[in-house]
């Protein structure tokens, strides 16, 4: 009985597989299924006249931005398609390219791709063949935040389209405040000693953490530096321990965590899944981009406000963190298509108050775009946010970050910072974690640059 | 008599008390995180990451969401990926393998052996190292995102060679004299005589291979960009990767992942067992 | 295939015969050799000459010095802790779960024992989960507001919730009980089946000479074994030293990069954080190749010296 299943079922898979192995050479119904499809999304010159495609990766963010500047561009032009082709993270599109500089070979690349801002500056410099300059498309670049623009601004030229807008907002509980004692304005324009000391009694009160980060990809040095102004490198190379502005930020993080004022999570689920929707924590501080996964959790609509950060002096402190923007890549046969498409929804021209009020109401994604902040979507107070305007707050918020030195090491010194940190807190001497941090920075520079 | 027996063996019955709950206390370790697998995937995320351990309710939405994970591409298309390069990898393989296998043992000479020793070697060449050379090599064929790309690497393994090749010492060689004198070619004795005989060797070799495709991560990864093309276990890394994880989706994710390797363990398990027996003979 | 071999057979012909199973012989093993070749040797002879160069993907260069990724590794304290892990993964995951998995083969080897079956069944399910799936299951498992912590707080043995993943020490222990739950079933089967091939009728013989239940296990089963055991040895070395999976989907390498394991490292080297340092990582996989045949031939050494 038995051995006559096992018999039947490996003569069965042995046919499937033989028939579609067969076919695999030839043309089985699967694979040249698949065939096509490649050729729709690969081979841009396969593609119809009218129809762009493009590598995103956020099915609630960036992707509905992209849906809504398709939309806004039909207007314009009936026949216009956009191939929207999702990753499943950002990572993907930046091995995309790598393995695809590997063979030297660029058309497996898609005619735009959505970048991080953080990434791009050395991406153009080992792969030059991989993209296309933008610099003649008919945007007023004055238009956006000079910061955001200064990433995709390469050797002088411009290459990309600010998608998103990476400044940094602090959001706070109120009803957990207001258990401590402390109201929204009292969280506004402090110095870290003073955020302590309400977050250790917040965190008395409460038991909620006043702050919390993923402690992997640990962005809080960044944006605490660029907060008071300050880059974790100088000319070219990592300054971590002469920069005492740096120790300074390093040692009120290591404090926060051990007061309990900070909760450090393992990884990025950790952090939104656990921290920020498994209620662990009264605030979070990061890029607006994080205002939909606080929003995901319905029961706490309207506790919420946001407001600037905290610095060491006291003064109000802006910074950004992450955003990413659109590059056409080297194998894009209709630059010019394109472009326009580009500049007329994302650059600013006639679909950009559209494209960029659906993409606020559809994915949550806030622009740069100076006049964006105008329109009555922006204006409106969210409900979640106890009826604040976060948006043209958040808008006008950008206008105040201070452009600070970038490297092509951004994310090294991030991994090799939050390192140091991790030892820190365990007891470890600033000083000579924060040496071994830069001396690490410099063996990858080294590594990279030779 | 019996009464005596009966006695006899509950006495070794009740010496093997320890054993016994050494082994219950095994299995349960064993099973237990595939039975909370089983009952996340029907519950709610946030009961998931609170430990939640008994069935939910969730199960009919985390399925909902499951089958609309993807706006490009169905679950049912991803699972026939996996299904179709996997059940064409072990086709292959086992063909190749077990040729290969079959030459070595009946056919050995010195410069074979010296071969099969060299062959050895490739079980200790790390994926990681190979990957971006292959990539390359896969790109310039454009071979990318089909099934070919997928199992190229795959078809021929020191490992299956290894298995075929030690399993065949059982492979009676009279009996290729006798089919010689009938007049069966050499490949007609592979195919006639070899196979048949070989039959649990190769529900071995089947089980593995099949696990080992429908595993693979890091090769696909790099191989098959294309959503259409993606297989089961880059599904749940895209779940598990994804901007905020909605953790019953994502067990039920595993659970569609794990499902089939489990079925063909469970119908070839005797197979399975026999054929690795020959192996280490 | 060959309708002709009839006529073929005679005395005469003999010699041609002969040359002929030769010939069929090569044949046979030609497949799966030149895979191996162009699928193995062939990339790993390309990853040799890429890890002599360096450059990002598009534009590879001679190193200068040529051996400039060979000495960049051993100021590299990232790739040494990684060396670390992942030998410390080795050291301990290895024994204890080859030890275990003997045990268990014993234990189910007696012919006394009910339920056999569904005992060997339970103890080999983990190895069908899916390797992605499984680390995940743990990861949840193992997570700050997860069940074991849910279990280990109201049973009293924790106070508070810990962090297990996000502590070095916790973490790495974490991935061994991963890896033993995955793999000791495998494992088990191969022994199981080894012991299944010793006749009954030795471990009678050896109950009257008066050999204790150890005794029997040390001197009986151990030898008996040994080409299993060598077998399993080498393909756990391998499958250790080449950890992967477990890195990436349960620890991401930290905290603080303190659990990473060498694949894992040489992966981020390619791709991870936009650094595509592809002549650097083929030189670390280069020098995981060299470590992994050392160990592999080690080990048939000492399995042999014991004949």
């Amino acid at each position: 009985m038995k051995k006559k299943l096992l018999t039947m079922i490996l003569a069965g898979a042995m046919a499937v597989s033989m028939m579609a192995g067969c076919g695999s050479n030839t043309s089985s119904d699967s694979n040249s299924g698949e065939k096509k499809d490649d050729t729709a999304s690969v081979d841009t010159s396969a593609e119809g006249d009218k129809e762009l495609s493009v590598y995103a990766w956020d099915e609630n963010f960036n992707i509905p931005a992209l849906k809504a500047a398709e939309a806004a561009y039909q207007k314009k032009d009936p026949d216009f398609k956009l191939n929207i082709i999702t990753q499943s993270q950002s990572s993907d599109v930046e091995d995309a390219v790598t393995l695809a500089g590997s063979s030297g070979d660029y058309s497996t690349l898609p005619d735009i791709v959505l970048f991080q801002d953080h990434y791009i500056n050395r991406y153009v410099h080992d792969y030059p063949d991989a993209w296309q300059s933008v610099d003649d498309a008919d945007v007023n670049w004055d238009d956006f935040s000079a910061e955001k623009i200064s990433y995709s601004t390469i050797d002088g030229k411009h290459y990309g389209f600010p998608v998103d807008n990476g400044t940094v907002i602090f959001a706070y509980r109120t009803d957990l405040l207001e258990q401590a004692g402390y109201t929204i304005d009292d969280v506004t324009g402090i110095s870290w000693d003073k955020f302590d000391e309400i977050g250790k009694a917040v965190y008395e009160k409460t038991g909620k953490y006043l702050l919390c980060m993923d402690g992997d990809g640990n962005d809080l040095p960044y944006m605490m530096l660029q907060a008071e102004g300050v880059s974790q490198f100088k000319d070219g190379k990592a300054n971590f321990v002469d920069n005492q502005t740096m120790v300074d930020v390093i040692n009120v993080i290591a404090k926060l965590a051990q007061d309990n004022v900070l909760y450090l999570a393992n990884d990025w689920s950790d952090y939104t899944n656990q921290a920020i929707q498994g209620d662990m924590v009264a605030g979070v501080m990061n890029g607006n981009w994080i205002i939909p996964t606080i929003e995901q959790v319905a029961e706490n609509s309207g506790k919420w406000e946001i407001t600037s950060m905290p610095t060491l002096s006291g003064k109000e402190g802006y910074a950004s963190n992450g955003g990413s923007s659109l590059y056409i890549t080297g194998n894009c046969k209709k630059a010019d298509l394109a472009k326009d498409f580009l500049a007329y929804t994302f650059g600013g021209g006639e679909g950009a108050a559209e494209t960029y009020d659906a993409a606020l109401t559809n994915g949550g994604v806030i622009s740069t775009w100076a006049k964006a902040g105008e329109s009555d979507v922006y204006q409106k107070g969210v409900e979640y946010f106890n009826n604040q305007p976060i948006y043209s707050t958040i808008v006008e918020m950008g206008t105040h970050v201070p452009t600070v030195e970038q490297s092509d090491y951004h994310y090294t010194a991030r991994t090799q910072v939050a390192a140091a940190i991790h030892n820190i807190i365990d007891g470890a001497d600033t000083a000579s974690e924060l040496k071994n941090a830069q001396d690490q920075v410099d063996f990858a520079m080294e590594g990279g640059n030779n | 008599m019996t009464e005596k027996k009966k006695k006899n063996s509950s006495a070794i019955q009740r010496r093997l008390i320890p054993t016994y709950i050494f082994l219950i206390i095994v299995s349960f370790i064993s099973v237990f995180p595939i039975y909370w697998m089983i009952t996340a995937a029907t519950n709610q995320s946030v009961d998931v990451a609170r430990g939640k351990i008994w069935f939910g309710t969730y199960f009919m939405q985390n399925l909902n969401n499951l089958l609309n994970f993807s706006k490009d591409v169905s679950l049912a298309h991803t699972m026939w990926n996996s299904f179709f390069y996997a059940a064409l990898q072990t086709v292959l393989c086992l063909f190749v393998c077990s040729l290969a296998g079959f030459g070595f043992e009946l056919y050995h000479d010195k410069a074979k052996d010296a071969l099969f020793a060299i062959l050895l070697l490739a079980m200790m060449v790390p994926q990681v190292a190979t990957m971006i050379p292959l990539f390359k090599m896969i790109s310039s064929m454009k071979l990318l995102n089909t099934a070919v790309a997928f199992i190229l690497p795959s078809i021929s393994t020191p490992f299956m060679i290894m298995m075929f090749r030690q399993n065949s010492r059982n492979f009676p060689v009279d009996i290729m004299e006798a089919a010689r004198m009938d007049g069966l070619s050499e490949f007609g004795i592979y195919f006639r005589m070899y196979m048949p005989v070989m039959k649990s060797t190769y529900a071995a070799a089947a089980v593995i291979s099949f696990m080992n495709a429908w595993n693979a991560y890091l090769w696909p990864k790099v191989v098959m960009n294309q959503t259409k093309a993606q297989t089961m276990p880059m599904l749940i890394a895209n779940i598990a990767g994804g901007y905020t994880i909605d953790y019953g989706l994502l067990m039920l994710g595993v659970l569609f992942c794990t499902l089939p390797t489990l079925i063909i363990f469970f119908v070839l398990q005797k197979q399975f067992a026999e054929g690795i027996t020959g192996s280490v003979k | 295939m060959q309708k002709g071999g009839i006529f073929l057979n005679t005395e005469k012909k003999y010699k041609s015969v002969q040359g002929k199973q030769r010939a069929a012989g090569w044949a046979f093993l030609m497949p799966a050799t030149i895979l191996i070749f162009v699928m193995s040797f062939w990339p790993m002879i390309q990853a040799f000459i890429m890890s002599l160069q360096t450059g990002s993907s598009a534009n590879l260069k001679w190193a200068n010095p040529i051996t400039f990724n060979y000495t960049r590794m051993w100021q590299d304290k990232l790739f040494r802790g990684a060396v670390f892990n992942t030998f410390f993964y080795l050291i301990i995951q290895v024994p204890i779960m080859l030890v275990l998995a003997i045990l268990l083969a014993q234990l189910l080897n007696n012919k006394h024992l009910k339920f056999k079956g569904l005992f060997r069944t339970m103890i080999f399910l983990p190895c069908a989960t899916s390797l992605v799936g499984y680390a995940l299951i743990f990861k949840s498992l193992f997570a700050t507001q997860g069940l074991i912590n849910d279990v280990l707080v109201r049973l009293g043995i924790l106070e508070t919730n810990y962090n297990f993943l996000g502590t070095t020490g916790s973490a790495r222990v974490v991935i061994i009980l991963a890896l033993l739950w995955r793999w000791t079933g495998y494992n088990m089967v191969f022994y199981l089946a080894g012991l299944q091939n010793i006749e009954y009728s030795v471990y009678e013989a050896a109950k009257i000479d008066g050999a204790n239940g150890w005794k029997t296990f040390w001197h009986i089963t151990v030898p008996l074994l040994r080409p299993t055991i060598i077998m399993t040895f080498i393909m756990s070395i391998n499958g250790t030293l080449q950890l992967f999976d477990e890195s990436v989907n349960l620890t991401k390498g930290g905290p603080a990069n303190s659990t990473i394991t060498m694949s894992h490292y040489i992966y981020n080297n390619s791709f991870g954080e936009g650094v595509a340092n592809f002549g650097y990582a083929s030189a670390m996989s280069f020098v995981v190749f060299i470590m992994v045949a050392i160990l592999a031939f080690i080990n048939l050494k000492v399995g042999d010296k014991r004949d």
